[in-house]
């Protein structure tokens, strides 16, 4: 069962991620009301292109070395001379990009996905342990993180890239690592399942040098048969101290320990949970200072609280003892182990009880025999994820995203899960003299631009798929192509475990479903400029350094780099668009004109199409009478609190000290 | 062209087998990309979107070099030998003689554009045995202790002419060719009539013909293209020069401010420890480094790599041209130039 799964390896070091920044604007997606400040970075005063105008969306591992590997018998070394893969070198490719790091859209940020990254092992000399390719996979379980909020980094925040890394090749060198040599035995398909916590993310130029970089505690350990590929199987802790999401962000009290991945072995009797991506932590670089004594225990009974800000206690006569987290302040324990720690030797007792009840995170309290409930497993151990949950589709495509659920990490077989799909958001009207200086589309309209299954039942490994349809849309948010769309999904009757999701909700997919396009004949350059002039608007550092793209001559000097970045495979870092953010017809159009470049006389002003349609004018009204919805208020909420606006993050020196 | 060492030239005609060549014709590989980096600092040290005819220039013969350093390896794998292009011996610590450079010859440096750079350094780099006098400044010298890159070339030419078999021994499958370039200047190098032809290409693109200035695809050579520069006059044909052509073209401008103050031959060591500046810096050692990787495992068995590495020089270009606006900390005035040093792991 995934990454948690023995043998396991630990690393950790720091992430380079130079987003660009002008797309995470909407607004700027506007040719027409474009203006060239914000290719700038941001001022005190003024937004701009936001903090890195000019990036060019590389993701890459930096400084990333193999920290300790937990063997098959569940102990742990760090000690070079029991095994060579201790210390080794975790990077990216040899002699390409080492990856994208890319939103879904300027209206779903909150699901950035990895692309073509490489992932290898290398020993000092450069010679290769392990190398394969980490299938894409969009963040997920954002949430606070750093005790001292943003204040040097910007970003107090972290999240999760679960994936598989995939075609692994070993190297002659493996033999040497009797650790490889097992994982590879215990693997299958050839394929393994890595995980990484990311945090202390730099949107600012701070003193010491860190700008757009990050930490990275990673885990990676064999993948399985008929798991899931991008989440793993693994039972789930929410952190349930803190004020709920939808509260307001201003005085809100951030929830620590919001999600946590376990697993429960029982054939051997062993714990194992990963804390990496939600340990507090002092600052960016993973120091911690907690003072709270932490404690791993069984409840008896079901335990349902949802996060707030008072404290729930627990008896010790209400739980089973599993164990203390042993940690250490500073920066080493968790840089090395990646705080995922392994509880063997389970008594008789604690193995029947975890097999049916909730785990719980503990912390000592000062009265007698009791403890405050810091983190509870989910209600009923329920865990229902959408695997592949970042969606791109065309026109007429159909693709198929697998749904799975589980109780206390056992498949649920032949349970019905109900799709839902939310509502139309309004439309953001354009203010005079201030931002947005046009109107910023709604999202999930037309409604009838997504066909698929309400209900979908799984099957013996737990898994249900729903087939999802992307119909025709013509322009809805006219000068952003395609639309939005998020549907949300949980078991039959079962309501979402309010604890779920300290920043933004577990339990969603997110869709970009593309305008319908048609390629024409003979594509001339007013087919294509709309999209190239968005291109030179929203990446300066192309127009600026490479190609001015709303220039058709200068694409045509050009055109044998273009037509070779735009044919590339989507997995490709060289693809292009980085963002991926194409339709399949347009990017066509736009390799055809490369092909046979014609410059037409005609000038278009504007080819943003305004929204005639009866039925979808009748569900903007609609959408302006209705309030947002839980998930939508999250996401609002998410959104402006991961860009560091309308939020605060408060230093908090003695968290879980009551 | 380049002058070098005669013991090269010597090593070329001694060689009694076909194993005797590997090593010279991996100075040959080394010496063409030693060009590169002088040439790609100065094409990316103007402010953007200025000089674009000085740029088309450089860029057109930087290019050709890439070129050169290709066909050299391909020559190499037909001779059944195997280029060695990831190691940090591979790269030149500029400022240095160009590999095989003679000890009291030109240094080579990592500098911003200046008319100055292209006399004393570029055409330096690519002057032809005897320049032919297409200008009243320049005079056709010849220095016999030295030998020429192009005697040296026209040696290993003869060299495979004798001892190579009509169909080279290298594994056909290690050639490498590419969408970049005219399938007439690289291509997979089979036979000695490929080898001896192939290698016509490097000598005349470099220095044109004995006659003219251009080779036989009428392509100026590298020499008189740098020399246009120079004298900020294009070459073109005059039917009463000397040698059918003259620099009576339009003139080529150049406005000095158009250069970005690079600090010449940056060190990353020469930027704080810590500092932001000094990842720029580190990302672009990286970047160059694992060009370098990816250009050693497609010279190596992978030809097809070469798409892959098109990405890195991509990224390369940028994060030099980013580095050529940052002030340098603690150098009033300068802008960090690109370090080109060879990190061993990423």
């Amino acid at each position: 069962m995934s990454y948690l799964n023995v043998p396991r390896l630990t690393f950790s070091g720091d992430f380079i991620s130079d987003v660009s920044t002008v797309n995470n604007d909407t607004q700027h997606y506007n040719n027409s009301t474009f203006q060239s400040k914000y290719q700038k970075p941001k001022t005190e005063i003024a937004a701009n292109g936001w903090w890195n105008p000019e990036g060019g969306a590389t993701f890459g591992f930096q400084d990333c070395h193999v920290k300790q590997i937990i063997g098959e018998d569940g102990t742990s070394t760090s000690d070079p001379l029991l095994d060579d893969i201790i210390g080794q070198i975790v990077c990216g490719a040899e002699g390409r990009n080492s990856g994208k790091m890319v939103d879904l859209d300027p209206q779903q940020q909150m699901v950035s996905q990895l692309w073509g990254v490489t992932f290898r092992i290398l020993t000092a000399k450069n010679e290769l342990l392990l190398e394969g390719k980490i299938d894409p996979t969009g963040f997920r379980n954002l949430q606070m993180r750093q005790q001292t909020g943003g204040k040097v980094n910007g970003q107090p925040f972290g999240g999760t890239w679960t994936s598989v890394i995939e075609d692994v090749v070993w190297g002659d060198l493996a033999h040497s690592s009797p650790f490889l040599m097992a994982l590879k035995s215990k693997t299958q398909e050839n394929k393994l399942s890595i995980n990484l916590n990311a945090f202390g993310y730099y949107y600012n130029h701070a003193k010491d040098g860190r700008f757009s970089l990050g930490r990275i505690l990673g885990g990676l350990g064999p993948w399985f048969t008929n798991e899931p590929k991008l989440f793993a199987p693994a039972r789930r802790l929410y952190g349930i101290i803190g004020d709920a999401p939808n509260d307001n962000p201003k005085t809100q009290q951030p929830i620590f320990f919001g999600a946590s991945n376990f697993l429960f072995d029982k054939k051997n009797a062993r714990l194992s949970i990963d804390l990496g991506s939600s340990f507090p932590i002092s600052d960016s670089m993973g120091n911690i200072s907690l003072n709270t004594n932490l404690v791993l225990a069984v409840s008896k009974k079901s335990i349902t609280f949802s996060a707030s800000d008072s404290i729930n206690l627990v008896t010790g006569n209400d739980v089973l003892f599993i164990g203390e987290v042993e940690y250490e302040k500073g920066a080493d324990w968790i840089n090395t182990t990646s705080a995922i720690l392994d509880f063997n030797n389970l008594s008789n007792d604690v193995v029947s009880a975890l097999e049916d009840n909730q785990l719980l995170l503990l912390g000592r309290a000062s009265i007698n025999n009791m403890y405050s409930i810091i983190a509870r497993e989910a209600i009923d151990g329920i865990v229902i994820r959408a695997d592949n949950f970042v969606q791109r589709l065309d026109t007429n495509q159909t693709n198929e995203v697998r749904l799975y659920a589980y109780q206390f990490g056992v498949p649920l077989q032949n349970k019905n899960i109900t799709i839902t799909q939310e509502p139309p958001t309004a439309v953001s009207p354009k203010k005079d003299n201030q931002p947005p200086i046009c109107d910023i589309p709604g999202n999930n309209y037309p409604a009838a631009g997504l066909t698929f299954d309400t209900t979908i039942v799984t099957d013996n490994n737990g898994l249900a798929i729903l087939k999802l349809t992307g119909n025709s849309i013509n322009c809805p948010r006219e000068y952003l192509d395609g639309q939005i769309y998020t549907l949300d999904y949980q078991l039959t009757n079962v309501p979402i475990d309010a604890a779920s999701g300290s920043v933004m909700p577990d339990n969603f997919i997110a869709i970009h479903l593309r305008d319908h396009y048609e390629i024409p004949n003979t594509p001339v350059w007013s087919d294509i400029k709309p999209t190239m002039i968005q291109f030179a608007n929203l990446y300066p550092i192309m127009s600026k350094f490479f190609i001015d793209f709303s220039d058709p001559d200068a694409l045509i000097a050009k055109k044998d780099l273009l037509i070779f970045a735009f044919d590339r495979d989507i997995h490709d870092p060289i693809y292009m668009p980085v963002t991926r953010d194409l339709s399949e017809n347009k990017r066509l159009t736009i390799l055809k004109w490369l092909n046979n470049p014609i410059i037409d006389e005609q000038i278009v002003l504007s080819t943003e199409k305004k929204v005639v349609d009866a039925n979808l004018a009748e569900e903007l009204l609609q959408a302006k009478a209705t309030p947002l919805t839980d998930y939508q208020k999250q996401l609002k909420d998410a959104v402006r609190a991961k860009n560091g606006s309308n939020f605060s993050s408060p230093e908090i020196k003695n968290l879980f000290e009551f | 062209m380049l002058k070098i060492s005669p013991k090269f030239v010597n090593a070329v005609i001694n060689a009694e087998k076909l194993e005797d060549l590997f090593p010279l014709l991996q100075n040959a590989i080394e010496l063409e990309h030693a060009t590169i980096p002088p040439y790609l600092t100065a094409l990316f040290s103007f402010k953007p979107n200025t000089e674009t005819a000085i740029r088309s220039v450089i860029h057109s013969i930087v290019i050709e070099e890439m070129l050169h350093m290709s066909i050299a390896a391909n020559i190499l794998n037909a001779l059944g030998g195997e280029p060695h292009i990831s190691n940090p011996n591979f790269v030149p610590d500029y400022p240095t003689h160009l590999p095989m450079g003679i000890s009291k010859g030109l240094i080579v440096g990592i500098e911003k554009y200046s008319p100055d750079l292209v006399k004393n350094v570029f055409m330096e780099i690519e002057e032809p045995e005897d320049p032919l006098d297409l200008s009243k400044s320049f005079k056709a010298n010849a220095l016999p202790t030295f030998r020429t890159i192009g005697e040296f070339y026209q040696a290993i030419q003869q060299k495979i002419e004798e001892i190579a078999p009509e169909i080279l021994p290298g594994d056909p499958k290690r050639q490498v060719t590419s969408n970049f370039f005219d399938s007439n200047l690289l291509y997979p190098i089979h036979t000695k009539e490929d080898a001896i032809n192939a290698i016509n290409i490097i000598i005349e693109q470099g220095e044109g013909t004995s006659t003219s200035p251009v080779d036989e695809e009428g392509e100026i050579a590298h020499y008189y293209r740098f020399q246009e520069l120079y004298l900020r006059k294009k070459l073109v044909i005059d039917p009463n020069a000397p040698h059918g052509y003259s620099y009576s073209g339009p003139a080529i401008p150049f406005d000095a401010n158009n250069v970005q103050p690079m600090f010449p031959n940056t060190k990353s060591h020469m930027l704080p420890e810590g500092s932001e500046e000094r990842r720029q810096v580190d990302i672009f050692n990286n970047s160059y480094s694992d060009l370098l990787n990816g250009l050693h495992r497609t010279f190596n068995g992978e030809p097809d790599y070469i798409n892959n590495t098109i990405g890195v020089m991509f990224d390369l270009r940028l994060t030099c041209q980013k580095l050529a606006e940052t002030p340098f900390p603690g150098k009033e005035g300068y802008t960090i130039g690109p370090t080109y040093e060879f990190i061993t792991t990423a």
